[in-house]
């Protein structure tokens, strides 16, 4: 249940036997469903949720009932609407399941209690926060600056093994295009 | 909150557990259903669906999968079965809401079970250090959850619990299923909640009150 996250935490911090058996002791273990919410927009998002096992995805929906996919987040990717989290602002985002998944929820109210026990965690959320702000200044840059064609390139080059899971009209409504003109760049480019 | 929250109820083919069941069933969470009789689990699931047709209900296979799916457990087991469900569900429930609803009277029905200065909730508490343990629906009848209102009243429903936020998840949900929720206090409460259960059980008994009755704080 906590290979992933033990594996994630060490690729950035060193922590003992024993601090690791602490961090486990703030994390909620849930089982999502296919289909099912882990939050529904207009709820405070509550919770980061680290994936051990399937996969998310986040999205807002337009007034037509359309969705925008904002993020996905695989294996071992943490997924939360951030700004909810910190802000405690009502989510205009909603964070589905794409498959059955196994999470590791960390509640916003057990995060000072785990920085307090587990100090270490500290530099690892420093870490998680700074590639977060880097993944959302980047999709913001591809958004503003690049073709369609472009995003999809950089998209594949960057997460094209698992997109290998995720429907093509997710992947158009992620890159901001109908599936129709993602069909089209796909023909194009290969 | 908008977002469905999912919650177990192990011991569901119990009296009690059937009528948590039903009683919750009329609200919008998800709803897994745990109990070792295979029949009565699934009248109870089409009982549930009699009463609301869009209930969101299944029964599932052990309490290990339905407490690691849930974000509430009910524990709605005889308080001599606690300890194995609780060793059987202790690394799902970390940092979840466990409901104790037991009184642990001993079999004559004239003293409890558990230590002297101690409560079914709290003893499992110890078990489940991780979880966040709050004792309610141990003062209502079976019967109540159905009818709460007693002779026009409605019924008290005593909540405790140490943690401030699972206290009030729960008070909505005990508020949701039609009941008078009453904040009591911290998790030693417990204590006075269930020899209150013990006393009503025995007054009960002597004054046939045919197991529809209940506690009701009476204030300005």
């Amino acid at each position: 249940m906590f290979s992933e996250l033990e594996k994630n935490l060490r690729q950035h911090i060193t922590l003992t036997t024993d601090e690791f058996d602490r961090v486990k002791r703030y994390f909620v273990p849930k089982k999502l469903r296919r289909k099912q919410f882990m939050l529904e927009a207009s709820d405070v998002c509550t919770r980061m949720a680290f994936v051990s096992k399937g996969a998310l995805f986040s999205y807002s929906t337009s007034e037509k009932g359309s969705i925008n996919v904002v993020q996905f987040a695989f294996e071992s990717w943490w997924m939360a609407d951030l700004y909810s989290f910190f802000t405690e602002e009502p989510s205009k985002l909603y964070i589905e399941a794409l498959e059955d998944s196994e999470l590791l929820l960390l509640k916003a109210d057990r995060l000072q209690p785990l920085l307090a026990d587990v100090p270490a965690m500290e530099t690892y959320l420093r870490i998680l926060y700074q590639n977060a702000y880097v993944a959302l200044q980047r999709r913001l840059e591809e958004t503003i600056g690049l073709t369609a064609e472009q995003r999809y390139l950089r998209f594949m080059e960057r997460d094209g093994r698992l997109l290998l899971r995720v429907p093509q009209h997710m992947i158009a409504s992620y890159l901001g295009v109908t599936p129709e003109t993602l069909s089209r760049i796909r023909k194009q480019v290969s | 909150m908008k977002t469905k929250s999912t919650i177990a109820i192990i011991g569901s083919t119990g009296n009690m557990g059937s009528a948590i069941a039903k009683s919750l069933a009329k609200g919008s969470n998800r709803l897994l259903l745990f109990g070792r009789e295979d029949t009565k689990l699934q009248t109870l699931k089409n009982d549930i669906h009699t009463l609301n047709s869009g209930a969101d209900v299944e029964a599932i296979g052990c309490p290990k999968d339905a407490s690691w799916e849930a974000d509430i457990v009910i524990l709605a087991v005889p308080y001599a079965a606690e300890a194995a469900v609780a060793e059987e569900i202790r690394p799902y429930v970390t940092q979840k809401i466990v409901i104790s609803i037991a009184n642990p009277m001993n079999e004559t029905f004239d003293g409890m079970v558990t230590p002297a200065d101690s409560s079914a909730a709290q003893e499992l508490q110890k078990l489940l250090p991780d979880a966040q343990v709050v004792k309610a629906f141990n003062t209502t009848y079976a019967a109540n959850f159905a009818e709460p209102v007693i002779a026009g009243v409605p019924a008290d429903a005593y909540v405790a619990g140490d943690d401030e936020k699972a206290v009030q998840t729960v008070t909505e949900l005990v508020q949701s299923m039609g009941l008078n929720p009453v904040v009591a206090g911290g998790l030693a409460v417990s204590h006075t909640l269930e020899h209150m259960q013990l006393l009503l059980i025995q007054l009960t008994v002597k004054n046939n009150y045919n197991w529809h009755a209940g506690w009701k704080i009476l204030h300005n």
